[in-house]
């Protein structure tokens, strides 16, 4: 059975620790400077005296419905996982053009300083293969965030949904339904950015993506050309070079 | 390339086949998508190795949180939570999860070290162990020789071979040994012993009513003591916090009082003096002095308070009346770090006094006694040196002086003056008193009477810059310890071992090793001759399988009684029950009960400096690249009218200036701390170049706090420090 992954969040109960933005970076080696998830925090109004409140917000990349990223990718690149509902990355079609970076409201995307490519949160899709929760999950100290399979109504998650009021943090016009949910209410919630389409990307998607196919089929040839080559000059040499550079 | 072809290295190759099929849009082409995963199988990924799990506890704070290590390839990739480690609730804060970047930080310390220039200079050369333990061994049997054992003083930090250290001072002779612990709860364990017997742990999950004063534990992690908050919080329980800064903790309690600092004796004697009219107090029959306490608190009214506090009288009877409503199941939060006010211990006594009044000890959602683990602690013999002084240095410098811990600051008192009798070397293992006791420059001072100073850690710590040999420790994470005991609150009472997830880096060594290595060339190696198994089995005798339970779970649980432990047996005080009236300190010239003494007032211009931490720092220990992301450099917050008089802005570069040091750092204006207070967090300003990420980045509470402690116990007093803050151009 298709799987539809989201995320419910008692965002009253973070303590905006860091922990998840740690555990988040430790396991995908990300650069400084850069994450995958966040914590966003309300500016408390001191005239409430006594009754003064903060509330802390963590979020990552929603794995929207509507993934307006995805549909900013000109080269196929991005795509949201019909198995799973996670929105990935395939690096090696990456042109690096940026257009999910600007596309994403939620700034969920940086592009990684070294690779070059964009970079978000795959719900630790490595340690979900492992039986693993998602890194962020698993060590929030309070437990704030949960991670499920909405699609299996035994899971936490579709049981919070089922029974607990819930918001989400939309976008107009253009609403990315994301699969992020929040348990009662959460602040802040007006953060989110616009979704925006560089101009170039519709005349590119319409009008160019047909030539593209045919570069495609062209660069495919290439591909093809190549690995004939490699097979056939497969010698000793070239392999002690490959483990020289793999090493 | 032996037949003189130039063969495309596969690397090569997919850069160039994955660039050509990266130019192509919709990714149709039927030959692309066949090509592509065969490509991506032949090696664009290399083989990343097995993960493997180890079980071991966090090292990065006190608390010893349940840790799962994955490692591949011999490296160790991540850390997550032992999901079956009730005392951390199966969580790792930010700083367990940054452990990664302990182990794996360029700036440990590599090889043994002595210095070759002046202290502090920086002038090292690499020697080998052989050569550094030989000298070490050498240079404290000579401080023996001419001035007794106790000529050494012994500083073991917090670490599961601690206990060695311990040991080691022990038998080489030495009773001047001190810890952190003055530095932080010793008010706090005065106070609570001295009326309850013990230190209790606070069952903060079945809570229903907490008042939080002097502490912040949402930010300042305490398994689980944090997580039950949050829980204890969905489940309806009420939390009060008061505190001059609106904390993490602040932002989540139900309500928030901006207490002025210093005066949180005030709102708590105001307390009693309503719940004792109210007359729901059940049981003056288990404590002592109670007729005495209602008179003497007859005077301090929550009128009277307000007027002190700043906390209004209304909130304050209405907290009253709520809490006794809640009683037993409250409780006043009795905190960790109190090294705050020279009377500290009296304002915690107040609180204490406050828990005997809702009668909650030993109780559900109260304070709990000491449940059995049952791990022991094996015999060793400590032998006897005639020549040895009466007792340790700083004895009788205050009333309630712990004999085992004693003071570090009188401890220093005594180093610089020499009297009663002189202290010429130090064993420092894991310590880092230059970035964390008050006044550094005093502490730079005692080394001028110091002839042998020896640290052992893991990095150059600001102390460390100033030793004569650096030994280089092991981490956490590369160790085999022996079995550390430890109770969570009412959810556990636990043990667990660690044993090495990767081999020492460098040259580093276990602790053990090095107390081993020097007794044998002081005479006394018989007296660490065993290994780490042998003494795990003496702790664990009488636990059956508890070993092997560690090893399967990475933790042990001991199901002992965690209510009503006493149950009608005699409290540990001197009248054998609650003690009101503590007849110790009328002896000792104490305040047999809390006397409220109002703090001085900062005067026009200057403020009062009140440090602290962040959940993601323990202490000093700042020098991790994952942590410095969120706080590069600390800052000196400050309210924006405050801010505003002295005209300056955020962002500014000010100095802070008080009677022991001053220091520069920026300022971050800040709505939510009292106007006269400031506030820093502690780790900071680093004098020590290897401490790459800190070194002269903000500014050190050590550099600017003055040399101020509790009157009964020698536990500093870092919130009374009154300082002048002034932009630098």
């Amino acid at each position: 059975m298709k799987k539809k992954y989201a995320m419910v969040v008692d965002s009253s109960v973070c303590i905006d620790c860091k922990a998840c933005m740690v555990s988040c970076k430790v396991q995908h080696s990300l650069p400084r400077g850069h994450w995958r998830n966040w914590i966003k925090e309300m500016r408390p109004d001191f005239s409430l005296g006594k009754y003064t409140y903060g509330h802390f917000q963590p979020g990552n990349c929603m794995h929207c419905e509507n993934p307006t990223c995805v549909h900013a990718c000109p080269s196929g690149a991005t795509y949201k996982d019909e198995e799973t509902g996670i929105v990935q990355i395939n690096e090696d079609f990456c042109i690096g053009c940026g257009n999910c970076i600007v596309a994403c409201p939620y700034f969920a995307r940086y592009r990684h300083p070294v690779r070059r490519v964009p970079d978000k949160c795959d719900y630790c899709q490595d340690r979900l293969a492992m039986g693993l929760q998602p890194a962020c999950v698993d060590t929030c100290p309070t437990k704030a965030r949960v991670f499920g399979d909405l699609n299996d109504p035994e899971s936490e998650a579709a049981f919070l949904l089922r029974t607990r009021d819930t918001v989400k943090i939309t976008t107009s016009p253009e609403d990315t339904k994301p699969n992020m949910y929040y348990l009662a209410s959460t602040e802040p919630m007006d953060w989110p950015g616009e979704v925006k389409y560089p101009a170039a990307h519709s005349t590119m998607t319409g009008l160019v993506n047909p030539l593209f196919k045919i570069a495609v089929g062209l660069s495919g040839l290439a591909v093809a050309a190549m690995l004939i080559r490699q097979i056939f000059s497969g010698s000793q040499s070239s392999e002690q070079e490959e483990k020289k550079e793999e090493a | 390339m032996q037949d003189g072809k130039t063969p495309i290295s596969r690397r090569r190759f997919l850069q160039t086949s994955m660039a050509a099929a990266a130019v192509g849009a919709g990714l149709q082409s039927p030959l692309v998508k066949g090509l592509v995963p065969r490509v991506q199988a032949a090696g664009s990924r290399p083989d990343q190795g097995e993960i493997t799990s180890h079980f071991t506890a966090c090292d990065m704070c006190f608390n010893r949180c349940g840790m799962i290590a994955r490692k591949q390839n011999g490296v160790i990739k991540k850390l997550d939570p032992n999901p079956k480690c009730l005392k951390s609730r199966g969580m790792i804060c930010a700083r367990g999860n940054a452990a990664v970047k302990h182990i794996y930080n360029p700036d440990r310390l590599k090889y043994p070290l002595m210095r070759k220039g002046k202290r502090g200079e920086g002038n090292w050369e690499r020697v080998s162990w052989e050569e550094a333990l030989d000298y070490t061994a050498e240079q404290l049997m000579d401080i023996a020789e001419k001035h007794t054992r106790c000529g050494v003083m012994f500083t073991p930090g917090v670490d599961s071979q601690a206990r060695f250290v311990q040991q080691f001072a022990d038998v080489f002779g030495s009773y001047n040994i001190t810890n952190h612990e003055s530095l932080c709860l010793l008010s706090r364990n005065r106070a609570y012993l001295d009326t309850f017997g013990e230190v209790p742990y606070p069952d903060v999950l079945h809570s229903r009513y907490i008042i939080i004063a002097g502490a912040n534990p949402l930010e300042a992690f305490i398994t689980p003591d944090t997580t039950d908050l949050i829980e204890a919080k969905k489940n309806g329980c009420r939390i009060v916090v008061l505190d001059p800064r609106f904390t993490r903790t602040a932002a989540l309690a139900h309500e928030w009082h901006q207490i002025r600092p210093g005066t949180d004796m005030a709102f708590f004697l105001a307390l009693c003096h309503v719940i004792v009219k109210g007359e729901r107090f059940c049981c003056p029959d288990k404590t002592f002095g109670y007729d005495k306490f209602v008179e003497h608190v007859a005077k301090y009214t929550p009128e009277w308070a307000e007027k002190e506090c700043g906390i209004p009288a209304r909130d304050i009877s209405r907290i009253a009346h709520e809490i006794t409503e809640a009683a037993p199941r409250a409780m006043v939060y009795p905190g960790r770090r109190t090294s705050d006010y020279e009377d500290s211990t009296q304002i915690r006594r107040a609180m204490a006094i406050t828990n005997v009044l809702l009668d909650n000890w030993d109780r559900p959602g109260g304070l709990l006694a000491s449940r059995e683990v049952g791990v022991r602690s094996p015999f060793y013999h400590i032998p006897w040196y005639d020549d040895n002084p009466f007792d340790r240095v700083e004895a009788g410098k205050a009333s309630g002086l712990f004999d085992d811990i004693g003071s570090f600051q009188l401890m220093r008192e005594a180093v610089i003056s020499g009297e009663p009798y002189p202290i010429r070397g130090w064993f420092s293992f894991k310590t880092n008193f230059m970035q964390t006791a008050p006044d550094r420059q005093k502490t730079i001072r005692m080394l001028d009477n110091i002839d042998f100073f020896v640290n052992i850690d893991i990095f150059m710590s600001d102390t460390a810059w100033f030793a004569d040999v650096v030994l280089p420790g092991n981490s956490f994470l590369e160790r085999k310890d022996p079995v550390h005991p430890l109770q969570g609150s009412s959810a556990c009472a636990c043990a667990f071992i660690r044993d090495p997830v990767v081999e020492d880096m460098f040259e580093s060594r276990p602790p053990f090793w090095i107390l081993q290595e020097l007794s044998k060339r002081m005479g006394f190696g018989e007296s660490f001759d065993f290994t780490i198994e042998e003494y795990r089995k003496k702790q664990v005798e009488g636990l059956d399988g508890a070993l092997e339970i560690m090893h399967r779970d990475g933790i042990y649980f001991n199901p002992s009684k965690v209510y009503g432990i006493y149950a009608g047996s005699p409290l540990k005080t001197l009248s054998g029950v609650k003690e009101i009236y503590n007849q110790r300190y009328e002896r000792s010239g104490d305040d047999p009960m809390p006397v409220y003494r109002r703090p001085s007032n900062p005067p026009e211009g200057q403020f009062r400096l009140v440090v602290g931490r962040t959940a993601f720092f323990t202490q000093s220990r700042t020098n991790n690249e994952l942590l410095t992301e969120f706080m590069e450099e600390n800052t000196l917050h400050m309210h924006p009218e405050s801010a505003e008089r002295l005209g300056l802005k955020n962002n500014d570069l000010v100095e802070v200036a008080s009677r022991a040091g001053k220091d520069r750092l920026r300022l971050e204006i800040d709505e939510g701390i009292e106007k006269r207070t400031v506030y820093m967090a502690t780790g900071f300003g680093s004098l020590s170049p290897q401490m790459s990420l800190v070194y002269k980045k903000g500014a050190s509470i050590a550099e600017i706090l003055e040399d101020t402690h509790d009157e009964i116990t020698g536990n500093a007093a870092m919130h009374e420090t009154l300082v002048s803050v002034r932009k630098v151009s």
